[in-house]
């Protein structure tokens, strides 16, 4: 196994705030790893320090091999690392269909001749099948998700990145976008990157967790490990008295 | 992608035969002049609806390719004694690398950069038009074009047939994936990034197409006129062509051809009421704009075909 993504001394400054400090970490293909942290944390900073939406201010990031700090994010894309937004963000006014037949247009996917019939397989892909001319509007919360999926894996990616893909969903919805996602990473052979705080769907699906707290890394490691590490459980349900006795 | 409903096209067919043959009923040569101006300005409307209500991204200064495709004419037939036609191709050439000038450094950025910059590039023209006065003859302009042909009439079908041209050509863009891009950029464009979409480039090359037809049509009417002058490049006229595609209905195309020949006769046909003329005609605007704010033309084409598509 190679490394397809390689971070090194990643720092954000946002003025006098540090988002992100000094974080490293590489992942592996095939890898299914996610970050963890609680709100603030600076995951989505650094997400969005990894897909060009933003700068860092030091450190550089290779991604299968290749130096991708400063590429605008179209390019980033292209290289072969997708995304998706926390808030979804469809284009209102076009149908289905249409919202993932844009990302069908990107050079990376310039083999699929056929953008309509490939846009309609990713929509069933995703559990969205037969729906093409449906308007993205009445969409319900978790059918955009999985639409901000089909528009990611449109463009061909080699790693994936979710942003808190199951924010504001049921149980239920979490457990099949669950599904979805773990179907994936197996099936496509797809390397993906995961934020999420909530503990429990977040733990069943990955299989390493890079964990987070005020920027910095805090703890890397199996599931298993991170539960137990000290350091993780004090930012979640912080330091307290007893703990410090016992300690 | 999208094809064009029947309905659609037999609307069109109909508009463009009525057009062509509405001065037979009326043979005047005033008449010929007047609807040819009306076709012309629905050459600017749909070219600057192409760009700008597809993407989203206002262009205040459409007058800036309209002048430049003029004064090319104006130049190469009236000065350096060229062959009328050749005013057409250079003509587009010419607003094409106008469009790339202002493009390229503000296009990029998101904001209202690209709005100003379009509007004072045309201020910025039209000023100098004014300054090399011995090379653009000043306020005066350039006079003494040749026609493109000889008989109103036939000069009348012949920007007509363009103008249909233009329309089809910007339509079917318009409904091709290259146009699905350009309203997604209208709708987001972080977007269009996270798919892997060079946003830059095709707001670019979205306003060379636009600028390209506007100088076409600016070239046509400097050979209509037979002459060229500095308020070619106002901002009245880049204000115009926008009331008149909000009118048509922004994003249509169609619309904003149909519009602008409607409001254009308009104008004329209130020439009779002397100085109340402008009231009419801006109370007239503001109605339609409050109280149709999607537009008139293509909405209301919307509504009447309803069951037939």
């Amino acid at each position: 196994m190679t490394d397809l993504l390689e971070v090194n001394g990643v720092t954000k400054r946002f003025g006098g705030l540090t988002a992100v400090k000094n974080a490293s970490f590489t992942l592996k293909k095939g890898e299914f790893t996610g970050i963890l942290g609680p709100n603030g944390a600076g995951k989505t900073t650094l997400f969005n320090i990894l897909t060009g939406f933003m700068q860092p201010t030091t450190g550089t990031i290779h991604f299968n091999g290749e130096l991708v700090r400063e590429l605008a994010p179209y390019k980033v894309v292209n290289r072969g690392m997708a995304r998706t937004f926390q808030l979804t963000r469809p284009f209102v006014g076009m149908n289905l269909l249409e919202n993932v037949l844009v990302a069908c247009m990107s050079p990376r996917a310039s083999e699929d001749k056929d953008k309509e019939a490939r846009a309609s397989y990713l929509l069933a892909q995703v559990g969205l099948g037969g729906r093409d001319k449906e308007p993205v509007e009445t969409l319900p919360y978790g059918d955009l998700r999985r639409l901000e999926i089909a528009r990611a894996l449109a463009t061909r990616p080699d790693l994936l990145l979710l942003d808190e893909p199951f924010a504001g969903l049921g149980s239920s919805e979490i457990e099949q976008l669950a599904q979805l996602i773990r179907r994936l990473h197996r099936e496509e052979n797809l390397t993906i990157l995961l934020i999420e705080h909530k503990l429990r769907e977040f733990m069943a699906l990955v299989s390493r967790v890079i964990a987070m707290n005020f920027g910095e890394i805090i703890a890397v490691g199996p599931p298993e490990e991170i539960v137990k590490n000290e350091k993780v459980i004090e930012a979640y349900i912080g330091k307290t008295e007893e703990a410090h006795a016992s300690a | 992608m999208k094809r064009i409903a029947p309905i659609d096209i037999a609307g069109g067919i109909l508009v463009v035969a009525f057009l062509a043959l509405l001065p037979m009923f009326a043979a005047s040569n005033y008449l010929t002049g007047v609807l040819t101006v009306c076709v012309i300005y629905g050459i600017w409307a749909s070219s600057w609806d192409f760009m700008s209500g597809l993407t989203g991204r206002e262009n205040f200064g459409h007058s800036l390719f309209i002048g430049a495709g003029a004064y090319t004419a104006g130049f190469l037939s009236s000065i350096w004694s060229a062959n009328p036609w050749i005013s057409l191709p250079l003509g587009v050439v010419i607003a094409i690398a106008f469009s790339l000038l202002v493009g390229f450094p503000t296009l990029r950025l998101r904001g209202p950069y690209f709005a100003l910059a379009m509007l004072s590039a045309s201020a910025i023209l039209q000023r100098l038009c004014l300054i090399f006065w011995e090379y653009t003859g000043g306020e005066e302009g350039i006079y003494g074009l040749d026609p493109l042909m000889k008989n109103p009439l036939h000069y009348y079908w012949f920007v007509l047939a363009i103008l249909a041209v233009t329309v089809i050509a910007l339509t079917l863009l318009a409904q091709s994936h290259w146009g699905l891009l350009l309203r997604a950029i209208r709708g987001d464009e972080a977007t269009c990034q996270a798919a892997g979409i060079n946003v830059t480039f095709y707001k670019i090359v979205s306003l060379m197409i636009s600028a390209g037809f506007a100088g076409l049509g600016g070239a046509l009417y400097a050979h209509y006129q037979l002459q060229v002058s500095p308020p070619l490049f106002s901002v009245v006229v880049s204000i115009t062509v926008i009331i008149m595609v909000y009118v048509g209905g922004i994003g249509s195309i169609y619309g904003a051809a149909v519009a602008a020949i409607l409001l254009t006769l308009l104008t004329e046909m209130l020439r009779g009421f002397g100085e109340y003329r402008l009231w009419i005609y801006t109370l007239t605007l503001m109605l339609i704009l409050f109280f149709l704010p999607n537009g008139l033309i293509a909405p209301l084409w919307r509504r009447l075909t309803e069951r037939l598509r």
